[in-house]
């Protein structure tokens, strides 16, 4: 029973991770290849005297991940490497693993987390009692998109390479409390019948956008903002694309095959 | 008959919850390592994938 409850829910994410591949690779990742030519070179518009281009460069990293931002930045902006230099070295450090090309690397990790949010809906659904069946499917993969996806990109909304962007251990720290709130809080607006609960909901939800998500310093960014706006608007399109399909096939599993059993 | 009625019978409160922890502990891994793990190996290959979810990535 409980092997079957994680195994439909992991068969439909890789269906949904599959799916979510193609939809990327139609309109996503060229905007993410169009972003990366700009990445790395000087806004055009620096307000003069603020920011050293050195720490722009820094910041956009590909693989600045591993580097403690503060004492790194200012490193940075003392040394004399450029910018363009230290991306290079950077990301020859990473790589893509097992040697594979971007797209099969893309496939893996949309279908590791497609598999890692169907059982995080499979879960959620499961503890609270409220299976997801076929008819409403749709409905619950609705709501995890707007818990995962649209609520928190009120604060943070989905960057290009080379955006602007504050320190990314906080923004992860934002990102995944808004989405721990969201969800609770939308559990309580829409499942629980008191009007307490639903007001204490609507808390949840507006909390951490009363907090503030973390914002950068210093906003200048080579990537044309158009190309950000296309971006944004594609990303929440595809990742509620992808919602729904999970949401849709998680049901028609449990229907056919774990709930019969 | 026996079979069939085995069949309707709903999970257990006990089946419910270990059911749904260990899917919620093994998504939350899984996303993490896709979406938000501190590795220049595990960044790259899943680079393009956490710009379109949207993950604070960079």
């Amino acid at each position: 029973m409980i092997v079957k409850t994680l195994l439909a829910a992991v068969v439909a994410g890789l269906i949904a991770g599959v799916f979510m591949t193609a939809a990327q690779e139609a309109r996503v990742v060229p905007l993410i290849l169009h972003a990366e030519e700009y990445e790395g070179k000087e806004p055009a518009a620096t307000v003069p005297g603020t920011e050293t281009p050195a720490k722009e460069g820094e910041t956009h990293n590909h693989s600045s991940l591993n580097a403690p931002s503060f004492p790194t930045d200012i490193l940075a902006a003392l040394s004399p490497v450029t910018p363009a230099y230290a991306h290079e070295g950077e990301h020859e450090e990473g790589g893509i693993m097992f040697g594979m090309s971007r797209f099969s690397g893309t496939l893996l990790a949309n279908l590791v987390a497609g598999a890692g949010f169907g059982l995080l809906l499979a879960g959620v659904s499961v503890l609270i009692g409220h299976p997801v069946t076929l008819s409403n499917g749709a409905l619950w993969g609705a709501f995890g998109w707007l818990a995962v996806h649209l609520l928190p990109a009120i604060g943070l909304p989905p960057e290009l390479p080379g955006f602007p962007a504050a320190d990314l251990g906080d923004r992860q720290t934002w990102w995944v409390a808004t989405i721990l709130l969201s969800s609770a809080g939308l559990y309580l607006v829409a499942l629980r019948p008191e009007i307490a609960a639903k007001i204490i909901g609507l808390v949840l939800i507006a909390a951490p956008h009363l907090y503030g998500a973390p914002q950068p310093t210093d906003i200048a960014s080579s990537v044309p903002a158009v190309l950000g706006a296309e971006f944004a608007v594609a990303a929440l399109a595809t990742t509620l694309a992808f919602w729904l399909v999970l949401g849709v096939v998680s049901g028609f599993i449990n229907d056919r095959f774990a709930r019969a059993a | 008959m026996a079979t069939s009625t085995v069949s309707s019978v709903p999970l257990s409160l006990n089946d419910r919850l270990t059911a749904g922890i260990l899917a919620l502990l093994i998504g939350g891994f899984l996303v993490f390592g896709a979406g938000l793990a501190n590795s220049a190996v595990l960044h790259d290959t899943a680079h393009d994938v956490r710009h379109s979810y949207g993950f604070p990535c960079h």
